[in-house]
């Protein structure tokens, strides 16, 4: 009975097109089983990649990716479709081989190298970071990872006048949040108990962290002392600046929306409704030491990012422009990476992907039609699929 | 009429007087249209009495001169200065204007774009060539000396330009002749850097950049000796004033610059700091240093940023990707 109506339907339907449409996606089911080479790389270790590998997706692991990114680091939408997808599979793209290639050669007794991953919206950017996180989780790299300095700038949870440091303002609630993804990303390392703190910190009459506890009692009393949390991120940095200086371990740090430091407009308020500049946020202080070059035994990844600036303010997505002069001079000499857009072979990469996880229905001309519409931008992209 | 008739009542032959006063009222109207004619107001203008109209008296035309031009004269005397075009005296069947599709463009009588445009038909080149030997007797020769343009540039480096106007008014004083235009090579002057870009600064608009030229046009005296001065004065007093170093001159910081100098900056100090050691001494610093000062003046382009990052590659002696 139902056939006879879908036959009908079918023979009935004004749309040739539609129905041609649905044949060829049952027809193409079985070739995609040859292209499942081309497109996926059954590698999964980050520090085996290289170009035999580019435009391939490879699947990050489950539990890699709890400890990694459980309290963010991927993009919102990027996670949903992961969700859908039952799994997290991440394009090697030529911006990361190279930086993970340059982390593999590098002379780490020398002062940190600073990667600057800049490009246009939507290009990847995030994800690149988050290859390249990946790779320095496998490596057994300390990893200090800001998901995106937007957040603590823009849209800071609360805020409140700095009792250390007179004019400055914390942010209580991110700094702490901010903690606990620390301490989750870092959970095998922290227990190493050589990872001692090398000063005494007071925090007030009472309560003071001695030196020589652990870093995680130090982290512990930031999250447990929400008042504290800005401080103690700073301390924490300072810390983690020492113990990769004598040798202890290996620091990645990787900051997404690195210009948001240098943006002279924050959405954080003081009492008075005063607009506070990211200078006077106790956080920016953390980072930006941790950026300078006066340390050995690390590297720096960042990202410049439109997005983590004002909408009207989003005219170039240059690097010397998003950071501006001062925030320049900061991280020069760096290593501009640019993220591209995809190219012809991404393109078609991503697109065997999709319809191997039966996201998309395929018909003629459907790759030429996409590239052409999505003009190669990856985000776009995955809206104009969505509707698919 | 009607005193007539009170006077006939009291008479008592009524019967004859009827008939005399019928043959009166019918009588008496007849006299009078006879005698003069009643002249109404004719307001509407109604019943218009014929008028004959003047006929127009056509001047008769002649025959378009070009017509019995013959095709030896001399056209120098038939057209002999600046004029608007004239169908009947230029003897050239041209056509200008815009028509419906298909059609040709209107000829030339009767047509305003002809007439529109500037035409050169009084310089025609015998007609030039002839204004030339008469002017010819009142040059000099050039001197012979003088053979290349590098040393005119070299031994007159300035050059002044005025113009004087024949004018056929009841004074022949032109007022346009007082114009004085003076202009010379920046490079003439010899200034150092600094110097030049006060210069540049204080004559503004007035230099070209393409051909290194500084153009100053004075009219603001009556007189072409006094503007002549007077240009002479202002070029004297850029060339002093741009050597001279005002004391705020000197507070000038590196927010002030026009051009980014990798030298007072922060990058050098940065490299300086990374390397702990003087940039002079740093391998390839030269090359970092050019890269980043391309990178601020040129502005941000993938081409000035991948030559950075090349340059930072090198500095920092990282391998070369893959």
């Amino acid at each position: 009975m139902f056939k006879t109506t879908a036959d009908l339907l079918i023979k009935s339907h004004p749309l040739r097109v539609v129905q041609g449409r649905f044949f060829a996606a049952a027809v193409a089911e079985p070739k995609s089983e040859d292209r499942l080479q081309s497109f996926r790389t059954f590698e999964a270790d980050p520090s085996k990649h290289n170009t035999n590998h580019q435009s391939q997706f490879y699947k990050v692991d489950s539990t890699d990716k709890k400890v990694l990114f459980q309290y963010g680091g991927l993009p919102k939408s990027f996670q949903i479709q992961a969700k859908t997808f039952n799994e997290t599979c991440l394009m090697v793209r030529d911006p990361s081989i190279q930086i993970i290639n340059h982390l593999k050669t590098i002379d780490y007794t020398q002062p940190p190298i600073k990667f600057v991953l800049y490009g246009k919206k939507g290009c990847g950017k995030t994800l690149t970071l988050a290859h390249i996180m990946h790779y320095a989780y496998k490596n057994d790299f300390l990893i200090v990872h800001v998901p995106w300095v937007g957040n603590w700038m823009r849209r800071c949870k609360d805020t409140s006048n700095s009792e250390t440091k007179p004019g400055f303002i914390d942010l209580n609630i991110d700094a702490a949040a901010w903690l606990v993804h620390f301490k989750t990303q870092n959970a095998n390392i922290l227990e190493n108990p050589e990872l001692k703190t090398t000063i005494d910190i007071q925090w007030n009459k009472r309560e003071c962290t001695p030196i020589g506890s652990s870093l995680l009692e130090l982290i512990d009393q930031g999250i447990n002392r929400i008042r504290f949390a800005s401080n103690c991120v700073n301390y924490l940095a300072e810390e983690v600046k020492k113990l990769s200086q004598s040798g202890l371990c290996r620091t990645l740090l990787a900051i997404d929306g690195f210009n948001a430091f240098f943006y002279p407009n924050t959405r954080v308020f003081t009492e008075k409704k005063e607009m506070v500049p990211p200078s006077r946020v106790t956080l920016t202080e953390g980072f930006l030491n941790l950026t300078k070059f006066d340390w050995k035994n690390s590297v720096i990844v960042v990202t410049v990012d439109e997005i983590a600036i004002a909408e009207k303010d989003q005219i170039s997505h240059y690097p010397r422009y998003l950071l501006g002069k001062s925030g320049f001079e900061h991280l020069d000499p760096f290593l501009p990476v640019e993220v591209k857009d995809y190219s012809e072979k991404e393109h078609q990469s991503i697109m065997d992907y999709y319809r191997e996880r039966k996201w998309i229905h395929s018909y003629p001309g459907q790759n030429d039609e996409l590239y052409f519409l999505s003009g190669g931008n990856p985000f776009r992209l995955m809206n104009l699929c969505n509707a698919l | 009429m009607m005193n007539l008739s009170r006077n006939i009542e009291r008479v008592p032959f009524r019967s004859i007087e009827k008939q005399l006063v019928a043959s009166y009222c019918n009588s008496s109207p007849q006299t009078q249209t006879k005698q003069e004619e009643f002249r109404a107001l004719n307001i509407r203008n109604v019943k218009d009495p014929f008028q004959t109209r003047r006929r127009l008296q056509k001047t008769a035309v002649f025959p378009p001169r070009a017509d019995q031009m013959p095709v030896d004269q001399d056209w120098g005397s038939v057209w002999p200065g600046p004029r608007s075009f004239h169908p009947a005296t230029v003897p050239l069947p041209v056509r200008q204007g815009f028509t419906e599709k298909g059609a040709p463009p209107p000829n030339k009588f009767n047509n305003a774009e002809l007439m529109k445009i500037p035409n050169f038909l009084h310089l025609t080149p015998p007609v030039i060539k002839r204004q030339c030997e008469a002017l010819k007797k009142f040059c000099t020769p050039w001197p012979k000396a003088l053979d290349n343009e590098d040393k005119i540039q070299k031994n007159f480096p300035i050059e002044v330009i005025s113009s004087d106007y024949c004018y056929s008014s009841p004074t022949i004083r032109d007022p346009m002749a007082r114009i004085i235009t003076v202009k010379f090579k920046l490079a003439s002057l010899k200034l150092d850097d600094r110097a030049r870009d006060k210069f540049l600064r204080l004559v503004g608009p007035r230099y070209n950049e393409e051909n290194d030229t500084v153009t100053i046009v004075t009219d603001r005296c009556p007189l072409k000796k006094q503007n002549y001065d007077y240009a002479m004065y202002l070029v004297t007093a850029l060339f002093h004033e741009s050597k001279k170093v005002e004391p705020w001159e000197e507070m000038k910081s590196e927010a002030d610059m026009e051009i980014y100098c990798w030298e007072n900056n922060a990058s050098k100090k940065n490299i300086e700091a990374l390397f702990g050691c003087k940039s002079e001494e740093i391998p390839n610093a030269a090359e970092y240093s050019e890269a980043v000062s391309h990178y601020m003046n040129e502005g941000e382009n993938d081409y000035t940023i991948s030559k950075y990052g090349e340059a930072v590659k090198k500095l920092l002696k990282l391998q070369g990707t893959n």
